[in-house]
């Protein structure tokens, strides 16, 4: 330990501010007694600003009276849900429904919806024109578990949204983008709008969003599609301007219009790097599914949430790991999609199907099950009676491990709780708010100048006016404390995976699993075993936010130029020292990187953790949706938020500090 | 709102080839299909479904909508929705209150089930603390029920703060030496039970009727002072002389509401609607059929429709 | 000079930092001190380049030194601050951005660095992609685009991507498809840096070839002195944004008009820059003379003859009228680097 470097003045102002924060938060309380003065530890009501019912206001003028001259705003978005809900309805048929002819009881059907064997080979297709026959196999072992274990039919209404929130995404990302990149205003105010949309909860705007584009599907798509579509805006702001200058000067000098530099030049120029944000969005539409079905998408999501309704642990299980599969199987098809090389051009003188044979194969394919599912149908959906179920052996795994080891773990929560969340909790919660205040501000202009310092501050402010302050501390404690577990957890996993081709494999897979499975499926098990309580809702956020820490330290690792090893080595470092002189401060931004993303998805989980029962934003964002209150929802949705947003800038600006170190700026 | 849905009623028709009517039963009013919401549990679903089925059987178009339990009285406000069939007195009351006092929305009278929500234990407790279900045996046992985060206390897991409930306040007032732990969802509060049951360890919680779980567990609810309204807003009255809250949690009827505009548009169904019932033993039989026998909502309903045949049709005429 | 100007650019300046026009308006003829004082940096400062139909004219700087900037003011891909412009003495700065778009459909192409190939297009279609964007019907633009890339050797690959090509066949398709179109002025932005000095070489002598058959009035930007005495007809020194010679290779080779100039042609076997005419004694003698050559003879072709002799050779303009004498001193001289006048 370099004793030096903990007392220099740069030391000496993080100790001071703890300590100072210590004291405050340890004596608050006597402050109050001993002064008589309550606003010390609570936000004076009086000053508390009405955001809440300002914005519940707003809303109600914006669904009531709001217009445009010739038509309302609802009419408007009402308008938007009907042009939606064109597309979704016809895929809805062709994947799960079927045409059909007429309403209610006298609806007839002109045609039944694509067979599983049609749907199945069009998978293997996609995977082969992507790549090669292993991902097409892959892709098509993976619609055949969503057949066989009898998920198809919730799959396949979960695959029609799919099918419409990403195009819709993507377009609008993209459009969004070009805008952003072509009009330099655009970008600097969709940045922040950006900002809000990843960080605010979604609970938060599920209300208003029910409000203005009516109940069902369509407004679960709305949802869907503002939660999925920013990174595709901002993949593509930065994909665009990433085109190499000398291309965008080569089509100038050819003479191009704009129109034909952005769709003949700059587009084209950068599909691969759009594709990664092609991949995004289909990720984070499946992340949404359970919450969509909350309002109406069913599918998949519905089966989870009921399942666990009725706590059919081993279904909920299978319909969770039928959304993992189903985005392995879409993820590894748009990654493929994105690394893809134009193919060999062909000769002229082929004819249409030898110029197209997968597209051939694909109709010949369906226009056959069709043909054959009119006598078999078998054909047409896949026979219940060949379903599999797992459902029974998770139901007695769960039983088994709950009655043999509930103690054990119960006096590992102990411990837990007593030495390190417990303590932690009094510490936020004792802060006054105040000191709060000045504290953040302090700190984001020490590491990221004075105008993170005063955007900081009067962030916290909005928090603590609108009278969330202790809900916040709360919140930061139970993040905080998951982050610190999770980063713990998570690096050395990295790291270990980063070295090892083998455990990259394994760690790998398991962390895709954890990201993709929704959260929900292991919330269930984990208050049986845990009970309703704070580490209950940690252990669900560490579990989620896992990934990130274990991926960029993996990143982190891989990324280091094999000549910087190369040199640790021949300057004797032992294992050890290469990894902690060399490697590990190599990969500090990478780690810093992984820090940010791993608190970002804390903050997004702690708001479905409410659901085992916190008493942080989470659950002030979850009841203001049980309640339909906009204007709550809302007001805590930006707190979260907030938190979000400082949490992000002092950890890019340290990251971006420690790349300067390292000049690799 | 004429506007939109003529428009999606083009499009869609202009996409599907499909003629916007094609009335099968000349004598139903209108063939725009009816919208019930369903939410996401069991009973609620069966319950909808049931009705549908009436409906259908009585020729009008059904639709069932997901929708969530207390969003959904701003889609029955404007119409986006027709017809809900339980909305509970213990807690959606204040929310039917809110959405009846605008006129668009209307009550369509009892459901047939009444709604019990009260702390619950199961029947092995009864060993380890033998006065059960007296309330006032808690207290002998409060140290049976504790944990170590509760200790010594006892740990009562209550239902998610949006249910109210004021079990703090009922604690306080009776005098109990218990803690209450919230659940965030009704999800976490069965999964505990069906943790502890699995253990036979001891546990008391929020548990509501009719439902699954006072089917699939044995055990019965505390019994407090019974509900008054008075109980509850004054102080006097009860066993404590100084604080209200101090009995039992209201029982109540749980009720079926509808968009205003349903009276006009489908008297016929509304009459249905208002006289469809389903009483709580009704209902246990068919959650367990569903949830415990691993029955599909389709057919439970059905089957339900056979041996009611009659009733149904005087319901219907 | 007795060619036509193709292009003239005249006081060109192109400053980076805030309102920078404004700025110019303010100091015509900004000097280093004041261009300092207020945060501009000058990437162009009044340039002033006359290029005449048919030659290769070459601006030549190390990196940083604005020749880049200065090719593309030329190409108005940048925006110059101040100055002026002309292309067949039309106001290039002038055009709108329709008339633009015409001019460089129409009349000029351009070479990159590094190549800028569009990636998910074939070696056609890349070549084929000017035609594209004017509109020009497949069939013609595609059998136009074969005969260029035939012209530069790259048959049997039409179908090729990009990325599955070498460098310099890479930089072959930029050269097709800035040819494809016929212009009449001809950029090239250092098109071989990017190469291996072997294949450099080669592209060099495929660019004479090209420009042997073509003829076209050629702007070449190069950081590579050899490549530019090599190369071209006249060249422009470019230093911290300001042209400091601008002459023919013998001329910079003899007169080097600063010592940075110098730093440069001090290396440059000289025998192969200059010719007879730069180091022969004007005037002609009594003689005897051991024969005659011509003023434009290269000093290396000749200078085994001229050493053998004992006696000096003539030197004779191209009507053949003696204008001087050469002998084996002034061809020492050359080769040792000694000034002539030492």
């Amino acid at each position: 330990m370099n004793w030096r470097r903990l007392i220099s003045p740069h030391a000496l102002f993080w100790w001071g501010l703890l300590a100072v924060t210590w004291i405050l938060s340890t004596t608050s309380f006597q402050l109050y007694k001993a002064l008589d003065a309550r606003w010390i530890i609570r936000f004076p009501k009086a000053w508390e600003m009405p955001m809440e019912s300002w914005i519940s206001d707003a809303m109600r003028w914006l669904l009531e009276d709001a217009t445009f001259g010739l038509f309302t705003f609802r009419e408007f978005t009402r308008f938007i849900s009907a042009i939606i809900e064109v597309p979704y309805d016809v895929a809805r048929a062709a994947l799960a429904d079927g045409f059909v002819q007429g309403q209610g009881s006298n609806a007839v059907e002109i045609a039944p919806p694509l067979s599983w064997i049609a749907i199945i080979v069009i998978m293997i297709v996609l995977g082969r024109v992507a790549k090669d026959w292993t991902l097409a196999l892959l892709v098509g072992a993976c619609f055949l578990y969503l057949a066989m274990f009898g998920q198809w039919d919730s799959a396949m209404v979960t695959l029609a949204s799919v099918v419409i929130a990403v195009p819709i995404g993507v377009i609008g990302g993209l459009a969004l983008g070009i805008l952003s990149f072509r009009i330099p205003w655009v970008e600097r105010a969709l940045r922040p709008i950006l900002d809000l949309m990843q960080t605010v909860p979604v609970f938060a705007y599920l209300v208003p969003i029910l409000f203005l584009f009516g109940f069902g599907p369509v407004a679960a798509l709305v949802a869907t599609i503002i939660y999925a579509m920013p990174p595709m805006v901002r993949v593509s702001t930065v994909a665009l301007q990433t085109v190499p200058a000398e291309v965008v000067e080569a089509g100038k000098m050819a003479g191009c219009t704009r129109r034909q530099m952005m769709w003949k030049v700059l587009v084209p120029s950068a599909a691969p790097t759009l594709m990664v944000g092609v991949n995004q969005v289909i990720m984070l539409t499946l992340n949404m599914v359970i919450i969509a079905s909350m309002i109406g998408a069913g599918g998949l999501g519905f089966d989870v949430l009921s399942a666990l309704r009725r706590l059919d642990i081993g279904g909920g299980i299978e319909a969770g790991l039928a959304i993992v599969v189903m985005a392995i199987a879409l993820d590894r098809v748009s990654q493929a999609f994105s690394t893809r090389l134009p193919d060999e051009v062909m000769g002229r003188d082929l004819s249409y199907v030898q110029r197209h044979p997968w597209f051939t194969t694909v109709f010949v394919v369906v226009v056959l099950t069709y043909i054959a599912g009119l006598f078999a149908p078998a054909v047409q959906d896949y026979p219940e009676a060949a379903t599999l179920t797992t459902s029974a052996f998770w139901e007695d795994a769960m039983r088994y491990v709950n009655v043999t080891f509930f103690d054990t773990f119960e006096a590992i929560k102990d411990v837990f709780l007593s030495y390190l969340l417990l303590p932690v909790k009094r510490f936020f919660t004792g802060i006054p708010w105040a000191w709060g205040i000045i504290a953040a501000g302090l700190a984001a202009a020490k590491v990221g100048g004075w105008r993170l310092g005063v955007m900081a501050a009067l962030m916290t402010t909005f928090i603590a006016a609108t009278g969330l302050w202790t809900k916040a501390m709360i919140t930061i404690y139970l993040c905080g404390v998951s982050v610190f577990i999770a980063y713990a957890i998570g690096v050395p996993l990295g790291i270990w995976a980063g070295q090892n081709a083998r455990a990259n494999r394994w760690v790998g897979a398991f962390i895709d699993t954890l990201q993709t499975l929704p959260s929900f499926v292991y919330l269930i098990p984990v208050v049986m075993l845990f009970r309703v309580g704070d580490f209950s809702a940690m252990i669900a956020v560490v579990l989620y936010a896992l990934a990130p820490a274990v991926r960029y330290a993996a990143h982190g690792i891989r990324a280091i130029e094999p000549q910087m090893i190369e040199a640790g080595l021949v300057s004797g470092c032992t294992r050890r020292q290469l990894l902690w002189r060399v490697k590990l401060p190599l990969a500090a931004p990478s780690l810093l990187l992984g820090l940010n993303q791993t608190i970002m998805l804390a903050l997004s989980m702690l708001v479905i953790t409410a659901l085992v029962g916190t008493r942080d934003l989470g659950q002030e964002v979850y009841i203001a949706l049980t309640k339909a209150n906009t204007g709550q929802g809302i007001v805590a949705g930006l707190s979260v938020a907030f938190i979000a947003i400082i949490a992000d800038r002092i950890v890019s600006a340290m990251a971006r500090h420690s790349k300067e170190r390292l000049g690799l700026a | 709102m004429k506007f939109t849905s003529a428009i999606s009623a083009a499009a869609l028709a202009a996409v599907l080839a499909i003629p916007a009517f094609s009335p099968a039963f000349a004598e139903v009013e209108s063939q725009d299909p009816i919208r019930l919401t369903t939410h996401d549990w069991t009973g609620q679903i069966i319950n909808t479904t049931i009705l549908g089925e009436i409906l259908k059987k009585a020729g009008y178009n059904v639709e069932l909508v997901q929708a969530d339990y207390i969003a959904q009285f701003a889609g029955l406000k404007t119409g986006d929705l027709h017809v809900a069939t339980e909305i509970w007195e213990t807690t959606g009351r204040e929310a039917m209150d809110e959405a009846i006092a605008t006129g668009d929305v209307v009550n369509m009278g009892e459901g047939g089930m009444m709604a019990i929500e009260e702390w619950w234990y199961p029947s092995y407790m009864e060993e380890r603390c033998p006065g059960l279900p007296n309330w006032e045996a808690l207290n002998d046992c409060a140290a049976e029920f504790a944990t170590s985060e509760t200790a010594p206390l006892g740990r009562y897991l209550g239902g998610p703060v949006t249910w109210g409930g004021f079990d703090e306040e009922r604690v306080e007032a009776l005098g109990l030496d218990f803690e209450v732990v919230h659940a965030g969802t009704d999800a976490a509060l069965f999964a505990e039970l069906e943790s502890a049951y699995q253990r036979k360890a001891p546990i008391v919680l929020w548990i509501y009727s009719p439902h699954w779980s006072t089917v699939k567990y044995e055990g019965s609810f505390v019994e407090f002072p019974p509900f008054s309204k008075e109980c509850y807003e004054d102080p006097s009255v009860g066993v404590n002389p100084n604080a209200a809250y101090d009995c039992g949690k209201p029982t109540g009827p749980i009720w079926k509401v509808a968009w205003a505009g349903v009276e006009d548009k489908w008297p016929g169904a509304a009459e249905i609607i208002r006289n469809y019932t389903l009483t709580n033993d009704e209902m246990g039989k068919l959650v367990v059929a569903v949830d415990l026998d691993g029955k599909s909502i389709e057919e439970a309903a059905n089957s339900w429709m056979e041996e009611n045949a009659a009733k149904v049709d005087s319901w219907i005429n | 000079m007795e060619r036509p100007l193709k292009m003239v650019c005249r006081n060109v300046w192109k400053l980076y930092g805030p309102d920078p026009a404004a700025f110019l308006r303010a100091n015509p003829a900004p000097t280093n001190e004041q261009l300092r004082e207020v945060g501009m940096i000058g990437a162009v400062r009044a340039a002033n380049v006359q290029i005449g139909e048919g030659e290769i004219f070459v601006i030549m700087g190390l990196s940083g030194s604005g020749k880049s900037t200065l090719v593309r003011c030329l190409s108005r891909l940048i925006e110059p601050t101040g100055g002026e412009i002309l292309f067949d003495g039309e106001d290039l700065l002038a055009m709108s951005e329709q008339e633009l778009i015409q001019l460089r459909r129409k009349k000029i192409g351009m070479v990159f660095q590094n190549f800028a190939l569009l990636p998910h297009l074939t070696v056609l279609q890349n070549v084929a992609f000017p035609l594209d964007v004017q509109g020009v019907p497949r069939a013609t633009r595609e059998a136009r685009a074969h005969e260029m890339i035939e012209t530069v050797g790259l048959k049997g690959r039409e179908n090729y991507f990009p990325r599955q090509l070498s460098g310099g066949q890479q930089q072959r398709v930029g050269i097709a498809r800035s040819l494809v179109v016929e212009p009449e002025i001809w950029f090239l932005d250092e098109p071989f840096s990017a190469l291996d000095p072997l294949i450099r070489r080669e592209m060099q002598d495929e660019f004479l070839r090209l420009q042997g058959l073509l003829k076209k009035t050629i702007v070449f930007i190069t950081h590579d002195f050899d490549e530019a005495i090599r190369l071209a007809d006249r060249i422009a020194v470019m230093k911290d944004g300001r042209i400091v010679q601008t002459a023919t290779p013998e001329e910079l080779v003899m007169n080097p008009a600063t010592d940075y100039v110098a730093e440069f042609t001090h290396h440059i076997p000289r025998g192969k820059v200059l010719s007879l005419r730069s180091i022969m004694s004007p005037g002609t003698g009594d003689g005897p003379y051991a024969g005659d050559l011509k003023s434009t003879d290269r000093v290396a072709d000749v200078a085994d003859r001229i050493e053998a002799a004992d006696h000096p050779h003539r030197v004779l303009d191209d009507s053949g009228t003696p204008i001087g004498t050469v002998d084996g001193r002034a061809v020492i001289d050359v080769l040792i680097g000694r000034r002539a006048s030492e």
